[in-house]
C-alpha cells in the first residue's frame, strides 16, 4: 500500500456490539465506496457489557436503518427513561433522586435551578421535570401511535447485548453488504512504517485492509498488542474493578421499570435493568476494599431467595482507556479502547460516538489519515476524561460513611483537579451551558444540575438571579401538569411492550 | 353500547328503526372507511388516514367534525349528507372477530331498537327479511373490504404519499382547534410516486383522497354556522 494510498477497505476486527454498530454505520453510510469486512471468532463469542444505551441509540439505529419494531423485538428492548440512584446519599431506605433523560422544563432558556434553590420544597429531578412520575409508575415513553423512533417523552433502551450483535450482523451481511469472516487472528502484520497491513486468520489467512478497527475487547490486539499503545489506569479515581452479574427471569406480566436502578452498597453499588424477558443484576465492586464473599452476601439480600438458583458470573474490569485511540491505520472501538464502571451507560454511547466519526470523517487518503486520527484523539481523551469526571461526581457528595470505599472516594486526592475547581464554582453558581463551552461535552449542564442536587448539593441562593419568578412559576406549574396528564394517558411499559409483539410502530 | 351476537331465535321479534341508528353517529368526528367505499365518500368528506390507538395502524377515514366527538353533519335527528360510510349503514349491526370466526352482532342499546320500527331481522315465514339481506351485504362489503384497505394504506406508506397535516383552525367566535393525528394523501408527493403506482383504480381513489382535502373548508363552515345558531339562541332580540 502507498503511503497515500487511496482508503478503499476497512477491516473490523472484533464482533459485538462494537464491531457490528461500526460495521453498520460505516457500512451505511459508504455503501459499495468501500468493502467493510468484519473478522470475528465465532467460538470464542462476546463479552456484552452495556444492556443499557443513550437517546442517541434512536438515531444511530435509524441511520444503520433498522425498524423500531424490528429492533425491540430481536433484542428484547424496553424503554429507559433515565437513572434512579437510591441510597447514593445517605444510603437511608427512602434515599433516592432521577437522572431523567428529559431536560428540566424550559432549560436552557429557563433556569429553575436558583428559584428551586431557594426554596426546595421537593426533590430537584421531580419539581423541575415529569419524568420521574412516569418512572416511578413504569409508564412508557411513547404510545402505539407513536410512530419508529419518536417518544412523547426522551428515551433510551435496556436490551440484550448479545441479541443486538446477532441482529446487527443479520442486517449488516444481509442488507449492507459487509462481509463476514469467521476467524481466529494469529498474527497482526505490520509494515515498516508501523501500519497494520493484515490480520491473520488461522483458517483464512492473510486479511488485508487500508483502515483497522480494533474491537478485539480488553485484549486490544491490534492497538495495544501490536502497535503497543499504553493503558492509562484511571482506578485512581474510579475505584470499581469487579462485577457480579445475574440474570433474574421474570413473569410474563410483571412491571418493566422504566429506568435503570443503581442502588449503592457498602462496597460499591447494583445496576438493575428490566428487560421484558429478564432483569440483568450485577454488584459493581473494588476488590482493593472488599472481598467478593460479603459481596454476594449484599447480592443475595438484593435479588431475594430466588438467587439461590442463578449462577453469578464474575467479571473482572480495569477502568481507565488507551492512550491514544487511533495510531497510524489503527482505531479502537469499545472495550479496546477502555471501559468504565456502567454508572451513566457510557459504553454504548462512546461506541456509537467513535464508529459514526470514522464513518463520516473517512480518510480519502492514508496521508490524510493522520490528522483525522490526531483530530479523534484530542476529541475521545475530552470525551473519556468527562466522563470519568461526572462517574465520580456521584461519588463526591455522598455522605455515606458505612465503609473506606465511601470515605476513600471523597479523599480529594482522588478527585481530579477540575472537578474539584467546578464544584467550587457550583456553590455560587448553577451548571450552565458556559460550564460545558466544547462541542464535544458528553453531559448537558442539566445532567449535572440533576446529580448534584439530587445528592444533596445547593447553591446558595442570589436574589438577582431570580428576577423572572413568574415565569419560573409557570414552569413548575407546567411540569405538575404534564405529571398529571401523561400519568393518565401514557401505557405501562408492559402493556406497550405487548403489543409490539403482535403490531408494528407506524412508519409517521 | 351492549354487543351481543344476533341470535334468530333471541331476536326474532326485535323491530328496527334504521333511521335513528345513525344517532350512533352524533358524537363521533372520524369514521373509518373501507377501500372500495372511499373514492365516493371523498366527494362529500375530507378522507385521512388516521392511527388506531390501539395498534397504531393506520385506516382511512372520513372526517366529520373538528374536534374529537364533534360530529358536523349531525342536526339533532339525521346525518345531512348525500353519501354515508358503510360503517355508518351498517348500525346497529356489528362484525365481530376475524376470517372463518366472524359473525354479525347488534347493539341492544342503540336507540334503532324501537318497538315501532318498521324493519324486522326475520318475515313471519322465518326467512331473512329484504332490509336484514341488505344489512348482511354492507358487513360482507366491510369484511371482506379489510384485506383490500389494508393492501391500499401500505401502498400509500411505502409510495410515501402521505404526510401530517394540522387542521389549524381559527372560528368565527374567535375560537381555534388544533386537530393532529390526521394524514392526509399529499398532491406532490402523490405526482412524484404516480410512476410507482401501478393499478387505475389506485390512482383514482388516492387522487379522490387528495382532492377531498379540500372539503375541510366546508366543514369550517358548517362550524362556524352552528357557533352562529348557538350565538343567537344566547342573544336575546339579536
Amino acid at each position: 500500500m502507498a503511503d497515500n494510498g487511496a482508503i478503499r477497505s476497512v477491516c473490523i476486527v472484533g464482533g459485538g456490539s462494537a464491531g457490528w454498530l461500526t460495521a453498520g454505520l460505516v457500512a451505511a453510510r459508504h455503501g459499495s465506496d468501500l468493502k467493510v469486512t468484519l473478522v470475528e471468532s465465532v467460538r470464542r463469542g462476546i463479552i456484552g457489557v452495556g444492556e443499557g444505551t443513550w437517546p442517541t441509540m434512536r438515531n444511530t439505529l435509524r441511520k444503520i436503518g433498522l425498524s423500531e419494531t424490528d429492533f425491540m423485538r430481536a433484542t428484547h428492548a424496553s424503554f429507559k427513561q433515565g437513572a434512579k440512584f437510591a441510597r447514593w446519599r445517605t444510603g437511608a431506605a427512602d434515599d433516592f433522586y432521577y437522572h431523567p433523560l428529559v431536560l428540566p422544563e424550559g432549560f436552557p432558556d429557563l433556569d429553575l435551578a436558583p428559584y428551586w434553590n431557594a426554596d426546595p420544597q421537593q426533590s430537584f429531578s421531580d419539581a423541575v421535570c415529569f419524568q420521574e412520575a412516569l418512572c416511578e409508575a413504569s409508564l412508557a415513553p411513547k404510545l402505539m401511535t407513536s410512530p419508529d423512533y419518536v417518544g412523547v417523552a426522551n428515551y433510551a433502551y435496556h436490551l440484550d447485548a448479545v441479541r443486538l450483535g446477532e441482529l446487527l450482523s443479520e442486517h449488516c451481511t444481509g442488507k449492507l453488504g459487509v462481509h463476514h469472516i469467521d476467524d481466529d487472528i494469529i498474527d497482526v502484520r505490520l509494515s515498516e512504517t508501523g501500519d497494520v497491513t493484515a490480520v491473520v486468520g488461522e483458517r483464512h489467512g492473510a486479511i488485508e485492509a487500508d483502515l483497522f478497527v480494533d474491537c478485539t475487547g480488553f485484549a486490544s490486539r491490534l492497538l495495544g498488542e501490536a502497535l503497543g499503545v499504553p493503558f492509562i489506569d484511571r482506578s485512581d479515581v474510579l475505584f470499581v474493578d469487579r462485577a457480579l452479574a445475574v440474570q433474574l427471569p421474570v413473569e410474563e406480566d410483571s412491571p418493566i421499570a422504566s429506568q435503570t436502578i443503581s442502588t449503592a452498597q457498602r462496597h460499591g453499588w447494583i445496576w438493575d435493568i428490566g428487560l421484558p424477558t429478564r432483569r440483568g443484576i450485577g454488584y459493581v465492586w473494588s476488590s482493593r476494599h472488599s472481598g467478593n464473599e460479603r459481596v454476594e452476601e449484599e447480592l443475595a439480600a438484593y435479588v431475594g431467595p430466588d438467587f439461590a438458583k442463578l449462577s453469578p458470573r464474575e467479571i473482572t474490569i480495569r477502568s481507565g482507556h488507551r492512550a491514544q485511540f487511533w495510531k497510524n491505520n489503527v482505531v479502537a472501538v469499545g472495550l479496546a479502547a477502555g471501559f468504565l464502571e456502567p454508572l451513566e451507560a457510557s459504553a454504548l454511547v462512546l461506541i456509537e460516538l467513535s464508529a459514526d466519526y470514522i464513518a463520516t470523517a473517512m480518510p480519502a487518503s492514508r496521508s490524510a489519515m493522520d490528522f483525522v486520527a490526531r483530530r479523534f484523539n484530542t476529541m475521545t481523551r475530552y470525551r473519556w476524561d468527562r466522563i470519568i469526571e461526572f462517574l465520580k461526581l456521584h461519588y463526591v457528595l455522598s455522605e455515606r460513611e458505612d465503609s473506606a470505599f465511601w470515605r476513600d472516594n471523597r479523599d480529594p486526592a482522588t478527585i481530579p483537579q477540575d472537578l474539584q475547581d467546578q464544584l467550587e464554582l457550583w456553590r455560587d453558581s448553577p451548571p450552565g451551558e458556559h460550564d460545558f463551552a466544547s462541542a464535544h461535552e458528553m453531559f448537558p449542564a442539566a445532567s449535572y444540575q440533576y446529580v448534584l442536587y439530587g445528592m444533596g448539593f445547593r447553591t446558595r441562593p442570589r436574589p438577582g438571579r431570580l428576577a423572572n419568578a413568574d415565569a419560573a412559576q409557570d414552569a413548575f406549574e407546567r411540569t405538575a401538569a404534564l405529571k398529571r396528564k401523561l400519568t393518565a394517558t401514557m401505557p405501562t411499559n408492559r402493556a406497550l411492550l405487548s403489543r409490539l409483539a403482535q403490531y408494528r410502530f407506524p412508519p409517521l | 353500547m351492549t354487543i351481543v351476537p344476533l341470535s334468530r331465535t333471541a331476536h326474532a321479534a326485535l323491530r328496527i328503526d334504521p333511521a335513528r341508528a345513525a344517532e350512533a353517529a352524533a358524537a363521533v368526528h372520524l369514521v373509518p372507511l373501507v377501500a372500495s367505499e372511499i373514492r365516493q365518500v371523498a366527494g362529500q368528506f375530507p378522507v385521512f388516514l388516521a392511527k388506531d390507538a390501539e395498534t397504531g395502524q393506520f385506516y382511512p377515514a372520513a372526517l366529520m367534525g373538528l374536534e374529537p366527538q364533534e360530529n358536523l353533519f349531525w342536526n339533532g335527528a339525521a346525518l345531512e349528507a348525500d353519501v354515508l360510510p358503510l360503517n355508518l349503514l351498517r348500525l346497529p349491526f356489528f362484525v365481530v372477530g376475524e376470517d372463518a370466526e366472524a359473525a354479525i352482532a347488534i347493539d341492544e342499546a342503540s336507540p334503532a331498537l324501537a318497538p315501532d320500527g318498521p324493519c324486522s331481522i326475520v318475515d313471519a315465514e322465518g326467512g331473512e327479511t329484504d332490509y336484514f339481506r341488505s344489512v348482511q351485504t354492507i358487513l360482507g362489503r366491510l369484511l371482506q373490504g379489510r384485506e383490500e384497505t389494508r393492501r391500499l394504506v401500505d401502498l400509500m406508506l411505502e409510495t410515501k404519499v402521505v404526510r401530517e397535516i394540522k387542521l389549524d383552525l381559527a372560528f368565527h367566535d374567535g375560537s381555534t382547534s388544533l386537530l393532529t393525528g390526521l394524514y392526509g394523501v399529499d398532491e406532490v408527493a402523490f405526482g412524484r410516486a404516480r410512476d410507482r403506482i401501478t393499478a387505475f383504480d389506485d390512482l383514482m381513489i388516492l387522487a379522490a383522497m387528495a382532492l377531498s382535502l379540500d372539503k375541510v373548508a366546508a366543514l369550517v363552515r358548517r362550524k362556524n354556522a352552528r357557533i352562529e345558531a348557538q350565538a343567537a339562541w344566547f342573544t336575546p332580540g339579536g
